[in-house]
């Protein structure tokens, strides 16, 4: 295994396209959610030009004015006026209801331990849970500083510092690692979409820039960028008017962005948009907790956690664990341990964080809220799966 | 419309300035082709009398080959020997005008000498300096329209010649030249004697066809010209008595087409009849209401939304003014107005935005004006002038049908002298063989073809009539047929317009209402007898700004839909809501606000107590009580009744009622202001609800292969709902397309976008223009309801476009193709069946005539071909064309609908009437009765050697084939051996029958016999004819069977997707 390497991971703003999508089927799973805990459905996104595609599938006894969740998340993120904001934008909406009471899920918060066999997976999926030792919050320490870049970037342009700042963005940040431990940044990268007729020309945006933004994020930090570090800003030269008017968006597209950077494996499958009934979501939040205990339980300083959900099967038909050679115990001990102390089945899963009351049990939406920044990592929102509740049971 | 070519506009005109002779321009058009000059004089316009002057004077001079003046256009063109250069010609018009042009002018016309044309037009300018001097002069300076000033003003007046310059006139300008004024308008007297002067405000009706014409015009054909020439034939080779027989055969085809063409003319005619129109104008300071025609020059006219532009006028205040102009310009999005603008001089109609024009319309905001022209003087009389005759416009229909006559009447010309020839190389002699020819083209052309179509388009606008359905353009029947998607307006169209409540829910039970009557899940329930119920209804009358008027009976609601709703409610549940008010005096109102969300009233409830009545938010009243009533007690307000409540409210909002909720608390003369502590009655839903019927209608409409679309501007989560409940996507995914700005949006991509789209939620009707257009770009034939004054753009453009008879607003309905004149969307599906109908039975009657002709084609063919000579002589083919071609083709173009027609998908819009495939099937068919007669004929050969039996034999057999086939030709799918018989068709019934009664005639009557050259035939001949005409029959349905058998009608779901 290679030990010494360079690694980038990178983030966007809540502004970007594919983000956008994201946030837009959460603010619908959540609205759901928020008025009927047991509803079920897949809401998926598309935006381009002045156009927002919405497919719903769902069952549920409420309605829920789908368009206007994507007209109140665009304004929200800051689209307003320009070639696309929410009150000029089209939407267009495909509406399925599957058939009623059959599918009708129930409400998992009750339900008795001996009952949680009966909700099977309801699709083929291999996750992956990740932690590491790189970061407080235990998250590789490149998508972790580009989450944090990207939003110091966004805020630095929604709060008013830099108000000629769009609210799409990207930022990347390139980490050197030395025995697999982060050591040096080698390389900072932004790019930052200028709102129209307004820019303060490209050296004052690359000084406002490192001054409210990069500056900001590392104060404090143990590893810094130093002289030798490089730093991007635009280096492709102004970028006005960012958002759908410029490239279009998608859901489900920015999976490395929600987990780990690539710093290590994803499961392909798309976290947002999906009710907790979808094993493809919450068993990655399931793995993610896993992983946080093996590593807080220091077991090892990384971990991965390999998930395998075959349908009709309540169990995973697989459960793996990869240290990465940092493992203090037998990974197979691990395995035993992670396996006799979480439950992996669907509806333990949804009981136990909770995952069909939170939407109204949280301001401002639960969901829609990991929609951006990441799912995993995210000290800022009290997430279950990153509790190190279990650490002590597998020590 | 007046185009301006930019050949012309470069040259400014050439101006007469002499006391008398004003205005007289005349400008070089062009002198493209040598030998030719087109002129253009203005005085020309409409003045018979110099046309006639300048024709005369210039005819008969030296050079001059041809005059012809247009007082349309006011266009001289001449044409002249190509030797003699233009500067010669260009003399002699201006000294018959009366004009000596100046030396140097024509020096330098000549210079040019009409090879370079742009030099030759700018010098064309100064050619005419001189006044006029002829006594053509006279005749010119009286004839147009020259508004005020004296006869010293040349200059000016004649440069702003205000007859087509009123765009470039100023408000003030205008009202002077008209001597109006901008406040009182004309004064009565004044306006008589304009009316006097200038005439009614009425373009001349187009004339009907007389109808002689009509009589005539059927002997200008193709086919009647063949005939023609066959019956010259005929005398000259001897054959007196054919020729005669041939004429007769026109005569009575003529007499028929007369008959059928002018019985469709008149439908036809009816369709544009209008009624009388009226114009608002401002008379002795006093706003009026006079007939159109009553409107003169300097009318002070005011303009309203829906009202007709009923003359052109200069505008003076526009207040948002809206016009729709596609009449005149074709542009179907309005043109905003603006009286304060100025035109440039030469700038198109649909710029001068501060003229409005006879014939256009209003589509919004208001505007005075002053009338500049009246009639024909008015750019649509301008346009109008140029359309000389009254053509009915041809549909697409019958222009396929048009060509295909003349393609098959050439064939059968190539075939017949294709036929001739051949029998020459056989040996045959001259003359048999010309009659020979004659014979074969009396038989093969259709001759009934092109008429076909107007008569059955014709015939069915007076089916649908009967239906209730008026129809107003003869295409529209022809696109109803086609109809892929069916646009829908919600309000006033699925719904009723009108605001009720529809469910209710108090204590713990459910109600709805129906047709007044108030159910629970077991049935009709007294709203008296359930305490709580009749609480409710009491409060929401109560707290209500509904006022009732009129009939204590039956009283007229004054207020908001949806107060009116919940006050109906009560009086339908017999509560007396007066005498109720009137025991409950109100003290206090408090309306709802922003952050407010409910509605409170108080009352003196008599005795002391007062009476808080409240109704909002089911969610924000709710939190305000504390108690609820049920089963006439009333009871603590617990958690679980709460949720049970708001469940309730959320199952009711979610079918897309608008709910409220209802409380009420009473106590002591103590004023409270704040409701607390109120006790909950319970929530009230309404909606406007769907037309009885509406969801089956829709079904119908998919079944058929028409999609339906509902157009709204409700928010996406209502209009799915109803769009569920309408079931408008079948068992798809239901699109929704949500915008308020579908004008910003790419018109490629609303295109791509809205392919599969069931509702378009948000959209204003001014939207629905560009959803009709983005559809037919698609590829889409498009039929859309709709009954305001800013529907008229989208209903024109729609290939169908329909309106409401009762409800609809008169600019709807005389845009639209269709007028439902009971306002049920139900017999809109009976137009669709009609038009497809009627396009099927076209095809049938086409189907029928095509094939018989080519059999007998084939059949003559065959014959000489295999050295028999003719198989038929040119009697009995005649007698065949008579008889068995016209009526049974009649009775096929009036078959009932076939079963199933509405179980099928529409047709491709952009297929040919007769398509490959059909008329492959056609020739099929035809070779086969063609065997069979041969059949027949061979038979008689072989058993009689000669003479006329053979012929006989084959003339008989083919009648009878002829028959049979016309009951093949009634359907392309439906065979006789299918158990289920066709509707039946008592026209085609009595065709055949008659047809048959007459073949029988001719083989029994003697004379009858010698005229068609026939013999007499036995039993056995009998049993040969009608074996020769059957086997055919049973061939060709058996083919019919197996064929569409194995390609069955398509399943619908399947057969009609958009991907």
């Amino acid at each position: 295994m290679i030990k010494d390497f360079m690694f980038t991971s990178e983030s966007v703003t809540p502004g970007h396209p594919d983000k956008l999508c994201d946030q837009i089927s959460d603010a619908i799973v959540d609205e759901f959610l928020k008025k009927d805990i047991t509803a079920k459905v897949r809401a998926e996104s598309a935006v381009s030009g002045g156009v927002v595609f919405l497919a719903a599938r769902f069952v549920s006894d409420v309605e829920v004015d789908l368009p206007d969740m994507a007209r109140s998340v665009i304004s929200e993120v800051g689209y307003e006026g320009g070639d696309f904001n929410a009150e000029d934008a089209t939407v267009m909406t495909n509406l399925l209801e599957y058939p009623a009471e059959s599918t009708r899920p129930a409400d998992f918060s009750q339900t008795g331990d001996s009952d949680l066999n009966r909700l099977k997976a309801n699709s083929q999926v291999t996750v992956f849970g990740f932690a590491c030792d790189h970061t407080p919050a235990m998250m590789p320490l490149p998508i972790w500083l580009a989450h944090a870049l990207a939003r110091r970037l966004y805020e630095a342009g929604s709060a008013g510092d830099l108000p000629y700042l769009h609210p799409d963005g990207k930022t990347q940040v390139g980490v050197e690692f030395r025995d697999r431990k982060p050591v040096r940044i080698h390389s900072i990268s932004l790019l930052a979409s200028n709102r129209e007729g307004q820019h303060p020309g490209p050296k004052a945006m690359q000084d406002d820039l490192l001054q409210a933004v990069i500056e900001p994020v590392f104060a404090g930090q143990e590893i810094r960028p130093d002289e030798e570090t490089e730093i991007y800003i635009n280096k492709g030269g102004l970028f006005i008017g960012g958002g759908p008017a410029h490239h279009s968006g998608l859901t489900g597209r920015k999976t490395a962005v929600d987990t780990y950077g690539e710093y290590v494996r994803h499961s392909g499958a798309a976290l947002s948009g999906k009710d907790p009934l979808r094993i493809d979501r919450i068993a990655q939040y399931a793995a993610r907790h896993a992983a946080v205990n093996v590593v807080a339980a220091g077991l090892a300083s990384q971990c991965e956690v390999q998930l395998s959900y075959s349908l009709g099967q309540a169990n995973p038909v697989s459960i793996q664990v990869d240290t990465h050679e940092t493992g203090n115990v037998e990974a197979g001990e691990v395995v035993e341990r992670i396996t006799k102390h979480f439950d992996f089945r669907p509806a333990a899963i949804i009981r136990n964080y909770d995952l069909q009351r939170l939407p109204s049990a949280t301001e401002g939406g639960f969901y829609r809220r990991l929609a951006c920044y990441g799912h995993m990592g995210r000290s800022d929102l009290n997430l279950p799966w990153e509790q190190t509740d279990k650490a002590d049971l597998l020590k | 419309m007046r185009k301006v070519l930019p050949a012309i506009s470069i040259n400014e005109p050439t101006q007469v300035g002499e006391s008398g002779t004003r205005n007289l321009k005349i400008r070089l058009v062009h002198t493209r082709v040598r030998g030719r000059v087109r002129l253009n004089i203005n005085r020309l316009y409409r003045s018979p009398q110099l046309k006639q002057q300048l024709e005369q004077g210039l005819r008969g001079l030296p050079g001059i080959r041809s005059v012809q003046a247009s007082v349309l256009t006011g266009n001289l063109l001449v044409v002249f020997d190509p030797a003699r250069p233009v500067d010669d010609i260009l003399g002699m018009v201006h000294s018959q005008l009366g004009i000596e042009r100046s030396a140097g002018a024509s020096r330098r016309a000549r210079a040019a000498g009409g090879s370079d044309i742009r030099e030759t037009l700018s010098h064309v300018v100064d050619l005419f300096t001189q006044g006029l001097r002829s006594p053509v002069a006279a005749a010119v300076s009286g004839a147009a329209l020259s508004p005020g000033g004296g006869a010293g003003d040349t200059s000016l007046v004649a440069a702003e010649e205000p007859g087509s310059n009123w765009h470039r006139t100023g408000i003030k300008e205008a009202i002077a030249a008209l001597d109006t004024s901008s406040t009182h308008g004309l004064s009565a007297a004044d306006a008589a004697v304009r009316l006097a002067k200038y005439g009614p405000n009425a373009l001349p009706e187009p004339e009907a066809r007389s109808n002689l014409s009509i009589f005539l015009e059927q002997f200008n054909s193709l086919p009647v010209a063949l005939l023609g020439v066959s019956a010259v034939v005929s005398v000259m080779t001897g054959g007196t008595v054919d020729a005669i027989v041939i004429l007769v055969v026109v005569v009575i085809n003529a007499i028929i087409g007369f008959f059928t063409e002018r019985a469709a003319e008149r439908t036809i005619r009816a369709l544009t009849g209008s009624k009388p129109q009226y114009a608002t104008v401002v008379r002795d300071a006093e706003a009026e209401t006079i007939p159109i025609a009553d409107l003169v020059p300097g009318d002070l006219i005011l303009l309203n939304p829906g009202s007709y532009v009923p003359a052109d006028v200069r505008l003076m205040q526009t207040d948002r003014l809206s016009v729709d102009e596609s009449p005149l310009t074709g542009e179907s999005v309005p043109v905003t107005k603006d009286a304060d603008f100025m035109a440039e001089a030469d700038s198109p109609l649909g710029d001068r935005k501060n003229m409005a024009f006879m014939g256009t319309m209003c589509t919004g905001g208001t505007s005075r004006g002053i009338v500049v022209s009246t009639a024909m003087s008015t750019e649509l009389g301008n346009i109008q002038s140029m359309i000389t005759t009254a053509e009915v416009p041809e549909t697409p229909m019958e222009r396929q049908l048009d060509h295909m006559g003349t393609q098959l009447a050439v064939l059968s010309g190539v075939v017949c002298a294709g036929v001739g020839v051949v029998g020459l190389l056989r040996g045959q002699g001259w003359i048999p063989m010309l009659k020979s020819s004659v014979a074969l083209a009396v038989a093969a052309v259709p001759e009934g073809l092109p008429a076909v179509a107007t008569t059955t388009l014709a015939l069915g606008i007076k089916e649908m009539r009967k239906r209730r359905v008026a129809v107003r353009h003869l295409d529209a029947v022809e696109n109803l047929g086609s109809v892929q998607i069916f646009c829908l307006d919600k309000t006033g169209t699925l719904t009723l317009n009108h605001m009720t409540v529809v469910a209710l829910h108090t204590g713990d039970r459910r109600y709805t209402t129906s047709e007044g009557q108030f159910l629970d899940h077991d049935g009709v329930v007294d709203p008296g007898s359930i305490a709580e119920l009749r609480r409710l209804l009491e409060v929401v009358s109560l707290c209500s700004e509904t006022a009732l008027a009129g009939d204590r009976n039956n009283p007229d609601l004054e207020g908001s839909p949806t107060e009116n709703a919940l006050v109906e409610s009560a009086l339908r549940a017999g509560i007396d809501v007066r005498a109720l008010r009137e025991q409950n005096p109100r003290l206090e109102l408090r309306e709802r606000a922003e952050g407010r969300p409910l509605m409170s009233t108080q009352h003196n409830a008599g005795r002391g107590r007062r009476l808080m009545a409240v109704k909002g938010s089911p969610a924000e009243v709710l939190a305000l009580c504390t108690r609820f009533e049920k089963g006439g007690e009333v009871l603590e307000l617990d958690e679980e009744t709460r949720k049970a409540i708001i469940k309730e409210n959320e199952r009711m909002a979610g079918d897309a009622l608008r709910v409220l909720g209802v409380a009420y608390v009473e106590g002591g003369s103590k004023q409270r202001h704040e409701p607390e502590n109120l006790i909950w009655l319970g929530l009230t839903g309404m909606a406007d609800p769907l037309r009885t019927g509406m969801p089956e209608l829709m079904s119908l409409y998919h079944r058929a292969g028409i999609r339906t679309v509902m157009i709204t501007g409700d928010q996406t989560a209502t209009a799915a709902a109803i769009g569920k409940q309408l079931n408008l996507s079948g068992d798809k995914p239901l699109e929704v397309l949500d915008s308020t700005s579908l004008d910003k949006l790419d018109p490629e991509l609303l295109a791509g976008l809205i392919k599969k789209v069931n509702v378009f939620a948000r959209v204003s009707p001014a939207h629905k223009l560009k959803i009709v257009q983005a559809l037919q770009r698609s590829g889409f034939v498009v039929a859309m309801t709709g009954d305001g004054i800013n529907d008229g753009p989208a209903l024109k453009a729609s290939d169908v476009g329909v309106a409401m008879g009762k409800t609809g607003t008169d600019v709807a309905r005389s845009v639209a193709d269709v007028v439902l004149q009971d306002d049920n969307l139900g017999t809109m599906a009976v137009a669709v069946e009609q038009g497809r109908t009627i396009y099927r039975d076209v095809r049938k009657t086409i189907h029928f005539m095509v094939a018989t002709n080519v059999a007998e084609i084939e059949i003559m063919l065959a014959g000489i071909a295999m050295g028999y000579g003719e198989v038929m002589n040119p009697m009995q083919l005649l007698w065949i064309n008579l008889f068995t071609d016209i009526f049974p083709g009649l009775a096929l173009s009036l078959e009932p609908a076939e079963p199933g027609v509405m179980e099928r998908p529409p047709r491709d819009p952009s297929e040919e009437i007769i398509r490959k495939k059909d008329l492959i099937r056609m020739l099929e068919e035809s070779a086969i009765i063609g065997a069979g007669t041969l059949g027949a004929y061979f038979y008689g050969v072989k058993r009689y050697g000669g003479g006329l039996a053979p012929a006989t034999l084959a003339f008989n057999t083919l009648t009878i084939a002829e028959l049979f086939h016309s009951i093949r030709s009634r359907s392309n799918q439906h065979s006789i051996y299918h158990k289920k018989r066709m509707p039946p068709n008592k026209y085609l019934n009595w065709a055949v029958g008659g047809t048959l009664a007459v073949q029988i005639a001719a083989n029994y009557i003697p004379p009858l016999r010698t005229v068609l050259g026939a013999s007499r035939l036995g039993l056995v001949d009998f049993a040969v004819v009608f074996a020769g005409a059957g086997v055919p029959f049973f061939i060709n349905e058996a083919v019919k069977h197996f064929t569409t058998a194995r390609q069955a009608p398509p399943a619908i779901e399947g057969a009609y997707d958009t991907d």
